[in-house]
């Protein structure tokens, strides 16, 4: 009897799941990507924290980006610390690109951990997420949807040479007025295509090479404020933005290493010469 | 008198291109051949010696069979150079059912190859039916759909409909995606 039950029953499942699948409205359809997406973070986190448990980060981190981007290959991240734990490292992960895990950053102790800022690339649809690990090595998350396609094989520009003229200039801005022993906020400007070796070159039909920013350190009073592992999903020519605390009439240096090995250092006066 | 040509013939430009003239900052205007510049950035409006449809006149064209959906988003490629402990993990590639995924046969130049290649791909799929009704899209403000359609066009596909709204278009009015394979030329 039971072969016969399953031979008579197959049919009416397969059309109710057929029905199902045909008539079902918008919101089963959400849920199954909604599935879709934590599975994806789950193996993501998976692959870049291993087992390690990561708590919901409501009240230690905020992630703010653009719902829907003008230019995904230029998307402004920004991540908040409230202090309420003290934080050593960010990780920014774009989950549904190639190469998800955009940027690492380790605070030193001449930063101000509240704030940091950068632009990524993103390539369709997708969760961001950013994960705090706290100075006892506990990891909390928060994460934002962002609606933007395209970015990853966006040409940096219309030809190469253009973009890698002026390679490794840099430049840093000081927002607000600078007082010393008061937090500011500081935005770092590198010339940099970081081609990221999907973008093809519309008059050779070449993809372009990846030529990358892999890391970034600056340092103030010979202290580290950050250093950043970078990836192919930070945006050409990045600006990073980050806080520390001036102390005293010095230098800020920033050291930064591309995929090719090349080496481009800068230091900056504190406070900038003339103000 | 001067004046009144230069008037005169501004109208009637206007009434030809109306978008390009009203300096409508969301299209571009049709390039005379195919887009060799950024791929992701504004579109033209139209396609000449094709038809633009959008999300709803898609869906029932879907649900109503008969067609040839072809999607040309670029697939990615695993850049040299990564770090060993990097996390290079490409995450699956949506579109809509029931389509072919021919990766970059919407750049603005392709190899004399790769171009035959597309060529037979569509004359197989269509049974060399140039009366065949083709779709072809890949992402909002990607050129590359608008160039995949542009070749099917020359190639003399009589009913090609250009889908700007994308992939991102196609989800955003709640409808199915599936899980699709890139096809690639035989190297």
């Amino acid at each position: 009897m039971k072969p016969l039950g399953k031979l008579v029953l197959r049919p009416f499942l397969t059309i109710l799941v057929l029905c199902g699948v045909l008539l079902a409205p918008a919101g089963p359809r959400a849920e199954e990507s909604e599935a879709a997406r934590a599975q994806r973070w789950h193996d993501l986190a998976q692959a870049i924290f291993g087992e390690r448990q990561i708590q919901e980060g409501t009240g230690v981190i905020a992630l703010d980006a653009p719902v829907r981007a003008l230019d995904a290959a230029l998307v402004p991240v920004a991540i908040t610390l409230s202090g309420a734990e003290p934080i050593r490292a960010i990780y920014l992960v774009i989950d549904e690109n190639p190469s998800p895990l955009a940027a690492h950053v380790v605070f030193g102790p001449a930063a101000d951990p509240h704030s940091l800022k950068l632009r990524v690339r993103v390539d369709q649809y997708t969760e961001v997420h950013a994960v705090a690990e706290s100075a006892a090595g506990v990891l909390y998350e928060t994460k934002r949807f962002v609606k933007a396609a395209g970015g990853c094989s966006a040409p940096a520009g219309s030809d190469d040479p253009a973009a890698l003229k002026d390679i490794g200039h840099m430049k840093l801005r000081l927002v607000g007025d600078v007082a010393f022993g008061r937090p500011v906020e500081a935005q770092l400007l590198i010339r940099h295509p970081n081609f990221n070796g999907m973008q093809m070159n519309q008059l050779t039909r070449q993809i372009t090479p990846a030529h990358f920013i892999q890391s970034v350190d600056v340092s103030y009073e010979g202290q580290p404020v950050f250093h950043l592992d970078g990836d192919i999903s930070m945006s050409s020519d990045p600006v990073i933005g980050f806080g520390f605390v001036p102390k005293d009439k010095d230098r800020m240096k920033v050291v930064v290493r591309d995929s090719k090995n090349a080496i481009f250092e800068h230091s900056f006066d504190i406070p900038p010469e003339g103000s | 008198m001067t004046w009144r040509i230069g008037a005169l013939g501004f109208a009637a430009l206007l009434l030809v291109e109306p978008r390009v003239l009203a300096n409508d900052p969301a299209h571009a205007p049709e390039p005379s051949g195919f887009w060799t510049g950024r791929m992701l950035g504004p579109v033209p409006a139209t396609i000449a010696g094709g038809r633009v449809i959008h999300t709803a006149e898609l869906k029932l064209l879907a649900a109503g069979g008969g067609i040839f959906l072809v999607d040309v988003s670029p697939s990615p490629h695993k850049p040299e150079g990564l770090a060993p402990n990097a996390v290079w993990m490409p995450p699956p590639h949506h579109d809509i059912p029931g389509s072919v995924w021919l990766p970059d046969v919407g750049r603005g130049a392709i190899e004399p190859a790769y171009d035959a290649w597309y060529r037979a791909r569509l004359e197989g799929m269509t049974a060399n039916d140039k009366t065949a009704l083709i779709v072809v899209y890949c992402h909002p403000n990607c050129w590359a759909s608008w160039n995949a359609a542009k070749r099917a066009i020359l190639y003399g596909y009589q009913r090609v409909y250009w889908y700007p709204d994308g992939i991102e278009g196609w989800q955003d009015a709640g409808l199915a995606t599936s899980v699709a394979r890139p096809e690639l030329p035989p190297s």
